[in-house]
């Protein structure tokens, strides 16, 4: 057991990703199962743990400075700044001044760069998403709309023996449902008549036309010719 | 309060009818001009039944739904003048079933109505007369009784 998780360790670790709350759950379970195996991964826990603390710290010493006018300004305010005033006091040697300017240098040279490959990638999309759309139109020019969620629902055929279940979609028309049914019942499509809710359906309607939902019944009426 | 009962219960019946109804049956609630659905009152077709008199017939029957349904029972009217003797001369039918102080439960689906009444076409209750001319030809003279009924039912054809 305690061989596997060491094992596991380096693959996932989780204090990247999850922050203190995980961390400490595990120290707890570390501390109570095996103390040796864990104890390399532990220290590296804790190294980081600390970094998400002060990142958090400072962030509410910001939030405390902005909300701090307007309550309570006595207890707040004062620690964040104290804290603030310890960090410039470090800064204010010159050399590491000059390391902070550098530092801004690249930064905004590392920024630019990576502006120019995110315009080059995004060009890149563009390109391919337009071609890729064209491609898509120009293959569903000839068979069927291309719609990105077709909707399909089960309708019933009735005729004066049963019913026959077909699932459809929406947005077909319906002359493809009765070519199929005539050439399951055997029948010259030219003798069937079908209707919904007592109205005959143009068979260039879609089932969306006549609000048709899940279940509905379509009849087919034999012509007596 | 008993109107939305009563619409509640319709919606679920139009629901149920939808999904499930007899073939060659019409039952749809009124379509207003405005496009609206008016629930109360219901445009239905009865066809006659195949094999006999009444077979090739589809009838148009309107179902007037009031405030009080489940607990009434909805008016049923075929057109003024309706071949039957069972149906006033107003087009208004009558049956046990649809008879709130004899037959009616409120528990009879629209479906159940629509099937009574076609029972009733081709099973007369001379019990029960509503008109003169429709009973007198089915007591006094069936083969005039039966080819009224016939010519009738081709005064009603198919709608599709």
């Amino acid at each position: 057991m305690a061989d596997s998780t060491e094992d596991f360790e380096p693959l996932f670790d989780y204090s990247r990703v999850q922050p203190l709350n995980f961390v400490s759950l595990d120290d707890d379970d570390d501390d109570d199962d095996t103390a040796s195996p864990a104890l390399s991964p532990k220290r590296r826990r804790i190294a980081k743990p600390i970094v998400i603390e002060d990142l958090e710290e400072n962030t509410n010493v910001i939030q405390i400075a902005d909300s701090g006018k307007n309550e309570e300004l006595d207890w707040l305010s004062p620690p964040p700044k104290v804290s603030r005033n310890a960090q410039r006091t470090v800064v204010e040697d010159s050399t590491l001044k000059e390391l902070r300017l550098k530092k801004k240098e690249l930064e905004s040279f590392t920024q630019s760069a990576e502006d120019v490959l995110r315009a080059v990638e995004e060009s890149v999309k563009l390109q391919l998403g337009s071609s890729m759309q064209s491609s898509l139109e120009a293959v569903a020019d000839q068979p069927s709309k291309p719609t990105c969620e077709r909707v399909k629902i089960v309708i019933s055929i009735q005729d004066k023996d049963g019913t026959k279940q077909f699932r459809i979609y929406t947005d077909d028309k319906f002359e493809r449902l009765f070519k199929m049914y005539a050439d399951k019942i055997k029948l010259d499509i030219q003798n069937l008549v079908f209707s919904f809710d007592g109205d005959k359906i143009n068979p260039a309607a879609t089932p969306d036309d006549l609000g048709m939902e899940e279940n509905d019944i379509i009849e087919v009426h034999v012509k007596s010719s | 309060m008993s109107g939305g009962i009563a619409r509640g219960r319709l919606a679920e019946e139009r629901k149920a009818w939808r999904k499930n109804h007899p073939h060659g049956f019409v039952a749809k609630p009124e379509t207003c001009t405005d496009g609206s659905v008016n629930l109360m009152v219901w445009q239905c077709i009865i066809p006659g039944k195949p094999g006999t008199d009444w077979d090739g017939g589809f009838f148009p029957l309107t179902l007037h739904f009031s405030e009080d349904y489940p607990s009434k029972p909805p008016k049923c009217k075929f057109p003024q003048g309706f071949f039957h003797p069972n149906v006033y001369p107003s087009g208004t039918v009558c049956l046990s079933i649809l008879n709130e102080d004899s037959g009616w439960r409120p528990a009879i689906t629209v479906k159940q109505i629509l099937v009574g009444i076609q029972d009733l076409l081709d099973q007369p209750n001379p019990a029960d007369p509503a008109q003169t001319d429709g009973y007198q030809l089915f007591i006094q003279e069936p083969t005039e009784y039966r080819r009224r009924v016939r010519q009738q039912a081709k005064q009603y054809p198919p709608l599709v």
